[in-house]
């Protein structure tokens, strides 16, 4: 066994590597030569039959083949691995603009809770707690109560549907605020959402059935400037800060006085359109300082607290921060109109 | 309420914009609606003077004049109007001139011959009921020279525009010109000038001719009459007429066209008798008799019921009390004394038999808002001192007054300081009557008292408890709410919060929504015909139904029992409009008949359809909001209402607590709501809640490994998922069983008729050491000799 026949091993080993595409080929091939009982590797065993200083000579050449075999073997390894993958890449990738994929489909919110929600959490940063009363109220609470005795003009204002002739269905979330005086001791804020019903056809702008919510304070000496203060900041939460508001008087049977709050149009900025008729403001809710008659009616002394209360319908305001034009939409579920929130 | 311009102007001067009156106007509680124009969308015509006509030199038919219209230059225009004169006065549309129905006018060529305008007609104007004669499909022929060069609209003094106000229901003393006037001037910065009537003497004695008893006073306070003889009935002054006109009233007759005058005016409504038709001029107030009946004045035979109202003579009803008097004693041209009526009817009573009669006019109207029995009297002598001025007839003696009302001063003491705390601000007593004097409210200061002498017409201003809410009302309104400065509410804060349920609605629909399902909301009605839709039995709870006694309509008449009729319907119209994968839910109320209010259950509705889904989606869906409610212990049994589909059915209860069902829409109520493959649930809400955890405890996780296993049995078709769980969860072992989870059924080949093969994964553990081989044997022994034992159950080789 020579330095030659190493060469010549070496030779025979790089020759046979070029012709190697395949890293299975190239495992098989490895211990061929660099194995237990690989070429190189018997030939080294060869080595004790030498002189000492053939075998130091031939020992140290050896070595240098075997590390330059493995160098060659190992970056063949890398190259052929690379390549590999490389192939696997090029045969699993995807054209990345074809469309996604939801394997459920896309459930939404309905924009009515969105902004009820929306709503009720600026009040609830306020200070206010919520509140909830029955659908189907009595009248006593929906309307006598309330300093809308029989007969009361304003009932007309209010269209309702009767179950008997003591039950409707609430026309307002304002019952709430009988049940709440009559059973909470004051003072306390609470929010009151709710479903409410009057007797209107459906139409773009009408429906039997909307939401209504309502804010309900009692405290000693609330004032209209109070009032004022509070809406302005709800108003601000709700609508964001570049919103006007204006406070007009108005009339409630069950606040006095009372007002009704516009902001300015959302659509037009102010300046004036068909969502609001040209004025560039939109009517968004009603308040007042509650009537003392309707404190004493619910045995709350007026002359000790004193209340104010403002009621904003959630449909509506849906209806503006959406754009939307059919209140109708906002019953029909249709999954195209609800995907869009 | 509407108010013409030129009626305010009679008033006080108006020397603003329109715009700016609005203004003022709203930010003192009256709304401008709309302001109409006397003469709208008609624009760009004048008047003008046909100079010259001459022949068209192309056409036997057309001619061309030359018209002046006040500009310098005549301007030619082309008519086939053969009528036409030189020297004629007519209204000529002008290049771009619209016109009734929108119709735009251009220069054109006609025949080779330009032609710069259009004579126009009554139609074309749009001039119809009103006092310019002439024929209407001719061109109106004017007469008045100075018209020329005007616009149409100053030419007939059309000019003008009608205010329609939204009158508050608390203001009915504004459902009147001399009341809107009164907060106009106001508003206008200007001194309202009450208007003085005068008094009309009259000749003879009254009760010669006429007596009024009142027998039931609650409904009618106070009964005012007057009795004017040597009638003579003819169409009523051009100016009553067009005023009349102006706020949408017809003009009739003087007599008529008086009452209906001073119903704008006064805002009382008046009714005047034929006198010679009433028995004996004895006017006798009273109720209705049973099955009494009257024919009104439209010419309807009315049957009454006795709480209602009459206006009687001793012998028959010759009205219907503040709605429509009777045809037997109407004005008619052979009329030669009246017996004018101003009266105070209340409001809820006039209501009651209007609606009941189905019988509504402009008087039942008025008195509905509520009148006021100072007013009756004033209106009564509005009324005599413009028969006086019209020369309409003779007066007779004094008023016949038959008064029960309180109508003297009314005094009220307000506390201004409360009124300040009511209004937030610190306003001078001395401010506040100077803000009340504007629309003529009297008051002196006292201290920190005023004294305030309520107009009888404020009937709105209380006196009582609300009565410094009253003037508050009156002070901060009068003041300016846009000048109240905003102030949070001061005092003790509070912490607001959620409750708890409120917070667990938004959490458990967020849940929903993220796994693909669309929040709904239904309408709370349903249709009688839903109950045999969803075939409910007889007997069936759901049939107990709040039934509206005014619905809109028949199949929107009773408070819904179950969610599902909504559901079904929105999945139908997704259907319809071709949403292939419909995933829904709704929270929302329920209600059941039941003595006092109603029973009102709030549900959790949830209703898929479409591609891929399942009982066992939906089932997934449900265990997964279990789950992070953290509701353990429930079971699905099943079962389920009729309208669910058999064998594919759920009830499910937690720890033996009934809250609700699930399955798949029976396919024969599929077919009634157009919908297939459809899969619900109505859960009660408060029992979701009720059995929620009500505080998540870490339990600490695993120390040593679990290994899982597998085991397949043979057991009877009939055995249930649920029963080979339960066996393995209770058997007695010395590890803990976890997770025992059904992942294969299978019937068919190598297995016997009637029996099915279950593949049942399931985890072992211990808290204090790693399983070994031969614990895991066992303890597999042991859930299968369970097994066996309870159910019968082999193992499959």
């Amino acid at each position: 066994m020579t330095v030659q026949d190493l060469d010549k091993i070496k030779q025979n080993a790089l020759k046979a590597l070029e012709s190697i595409n395949d890293l299975d080929d190239l495992n098989t091939f490895y211990p061929t030569v660099l194995g237990r009982n690989g070429e190189l590797t018997l030939a080294l065993r060869e080595m004790k039959n030498l002189s000492p200083e053939e075998r130091a000579v031939f020992g140290q050449h050896a070595n240098t083949v075997k590390k330059e075999l493995e160098e060659v073997i190992e970056n063949k390894r890398k190259a052929l691995a690379d390549a590999k993958m490389r192939e696997m890449f090029e045969k699993e990738a995807v054209d990345v603009t074809a469309p996604g994929k939801v394997c459920i489909p896309r459930g939404r919110i309905h924009p009515m809770t969105q902004v009820y929600r929306e709503i009720r959490d600026a009040m609830i940063g306020l200070g206010f707690t919520t509140y909830e009363g029955p659908e189907i109220e009595y009248e006593d609470y929906c309307f006598t109560k309330l300093n809308l005795p029989k007969g009361h003009p304003a009932r007309d204002m209010q269209d309702t549907f009767y179950i008997s002739d003591s039950v409707v269905l609430r026309t307002h979330t304002t019952p709430c605020e009988v049940r709440s005086l009559l059973s909470k001791k004051p003072p306390f804020r609470l929010v009151i959402p709710g479903r409410v019903f009057r007797v209107d056809e459906v139409d773009a702008s009408h429906s039997p059935v909307f939401m209504q919510m309502e804010g309900f304070v009692v405290d000693k000496n609330l004032s209209l400037r109070d009032l004022k203060g509070t809406l302005i900041e709800f108003v601000h939460t709700v609508f964001g800060n570049d919103v006007n508001m204006r406070m007009r008087p108005s009339y409630f049977p069950f606040t006095e006085p009372s007002a009704e709050i516009d902001i300015s149009c959302t659509i037009c900025g102010g300046k004036g359109c068909r969502v609001c008729k040209g004025t560039g403001w939109i009517e968004i809710l009603g308040c007042g300082i509650i009537n003392p008659h309707v404190l004493e009616n619910c045995g709350v002394d007026p002359n000790e607290w004193s209340a104010f209360a403002f009621g904003i319908g959630v449909d509506r305001v849906t209806s503006l921060k959406f754009g939307i034009s059919d209140i109708r939409l906002e019953y029909e579920n249709d999954a195209r109109f609800l995907r869009q929130f | 309420m509407k108010l013409p311009l030129r009626w305010l102007k009679e008033y006080v001067d108006f020397d603003i914009s329109i715009d700016e009156f609005k203004e003022r106007m709203i930010m003192r509680g009256f709304e401008i609606a709309e302001v109409i124009e006397e003469m709208p969308n008609i624009s760009n015509v004048y008047v003008g003077q046909v100079k010259s006509i001459a022949k068209h030199e192309n056409s036997d038919k057309l001619f061309v004049c030359a018209v002046d219209i006040g500009r310098g230059e005549n301007i030619q225009i082309v008519t086939n109007a053969s009528y036409l004169f030189e020297g004629a006065i007519v209204p000529v549309a002008l290049d771009g001139a619209t016109l009734a129905g929108g119709l735009v006018i251009k220069n054109t060529v006609l025949r080779g011959v330009e032609s710069y305008g259009m004579f126009c007609g009554k139609s074309e104007l749009n001039i119809k009921d009103h006092e310019i004669t002439g024929a209407d499909d001719r061109i109106l022929i004017l007469n008045d020279a100075s018209m020329i060069g005007k616009t149409i609209q100053e030419a007939l003094g059309l000019d003008s525009v009608i205010f329609d106000i939204e009158i508050t229901p608390n203001r009915q003393d504004c459902q009147s010109i001399i009341g809107i006037c009164r907060e106009a001037a106001a508003a206008l910065g200007k001194k309202f000038k009450e208007p003085v009537i005068k008094h009309i003497e009259g000749s003879g004695n009254a009760a010669d001719y006429a007596s009024v008893t009142i027998l039931n006073p609650t409904l009618c306070p106070r009964y005012v009459a007057r009795v004017i003889k040597d009638i003579k009935i003819e169409p009523s002054p051009l100016w009553m007429q067009t005023k009349l006109r102006s706020v949408g009233l017809r003009p009739i007759n003087n007599i008529v066209d008086i009452t209906n005058y001073v119903l704008i005016e006064y805002g009382h409504p008046m009714h005047a008798f034929d006198l010679a038709c009433v028995d004996s001029g004895a006017i006798i107030v009273r109720n209705a008799y049973e099955n009494e009946k009257i024919t009104t004045l439209d010419g309807v035979e009315r049957e009454t019921t006795p709480e209602m109202l009459l206006i009687t003579d001793p012998k028959k009803p010759v009205g219907l009390a503040g709605i429509m008097g009777g045809e037997n004693s109407g004005i008619t041209e052979n009329t030669k004394a009246v017996l004018f009526e101003s009266a105070a009817f209340i409001a809820d009573n006039i209501r009651r038999t209007s609606r009941k009669l189905g019988l509504v006019s402009d008087s039942a109207q008025r008195f509905m808002r509520g009148v006021e029995p100072v007013n009756a009297y004033l209106a009564l002598e509005r009324a005599v001192e413009l028969v006086h001025e019209l020369g309409a007839g003779t007066v007779v003696g004094e008023v016949i007054d038959v008064n029960y009302a309180d109508i003297s001063q009314r005094v009220i003491e307000v506390d201004t300081k409360r009124v300040n705390r009511i209004i937030g601000e610190e306003l001078s007593p001395e401010y506040m009557k100077a803000l009340l004097e504007t629309i003529n409210i009297e008051s002196t200061v006292k201290g920190d008292t005023l004294v305030v002498n309520v107009p009888h017409y404020r009937v709105d201003i209380e006196s009582g408890i609300e009565s410094d809410h009253d003037i508050a009302e009156e002070v901060a309104r009068l003041h300016g709410y846009e000048k109240l400065t905003p102030r949070l509410m001061s005092g003790r804060t509070f912490s607001g919060k959620l409750e708890p349920h409120v917070q667990a609605e938004d959490n458990i629909k967020n849940l929903l929504a993220g796994f693909g399902a669309y929040e709904m909301y239904n309408y709370s009605f349903m249709s009688p015909a839903d109950l045999e839709k969803l075939m409910l039995p007889k007997d069936s709870r759901k049939r107990q139904a709040v039934r509206i006694l005014n619905p809109l309509g028949e199949d929107q008449s009773l408070m819904r029992t179950t969610l599902t009729p909504g559901m079904l319907n929105t999945l139908a119209h997704n259907i319809r409009h071709k949403t292939k994968h419909n995933r829904f839910f709704e929270v929302g109320n329920i209600h059941f008949d039941k003595e006092d209010l109603p029973e009102e259950v709030k549900m959790l509705g949830l209703a898929f359809m479409g591609d891929g889904e399942n009982f066992f989606t939906l089932k997934g869906v449900i265990e997964a909001l279990f789950e992070f409610l953290g509701i353990t212990g429930y079971r699905f049994k099943a079962g389920g209402s009729d309208y669910l589909c058999p064998g594919k059915k759920a009830e499910i209860f937690v720890n033996g607590d009934y809250i609700g069902e699930m399955g798949a829409v029976h396919p024969l109520v599929e077919k009634e709501y157009e919908i297939s493959s459809a899969y619900i649930a109505e859960i009660e809400f408060n029992k979701l809640l009720k059995h929620k955890a009500a505080v998540k405890k870490y339990k600490s996780l695993p120390k040593f490994p679990s290994v899982e296993r597998d085991i397949a049995i043979i057991v009877d078709d009939s055995a249930k998922c649920d029963d080979v769980c339960d066996i393995m969860y209770s058997t007695e072992l010395d590890c803990v069983i976890e997770n025992v989870t059904l992942f294969d059924v299978y019937k068919g080949a190598g297995i016997p008729e009637g029996k099915k093969s279950m593949a049942f994964s399931y985890t072992l553990r211990r808290d204090d050491k790693t399983l070994n081989d031969k614990e895991i044997t066992e303890a597999t022994n042991k859930l299968l000799m369970a097994l066996e034992c309870k159910l019968g159950a082999k193992l499959r080789q």
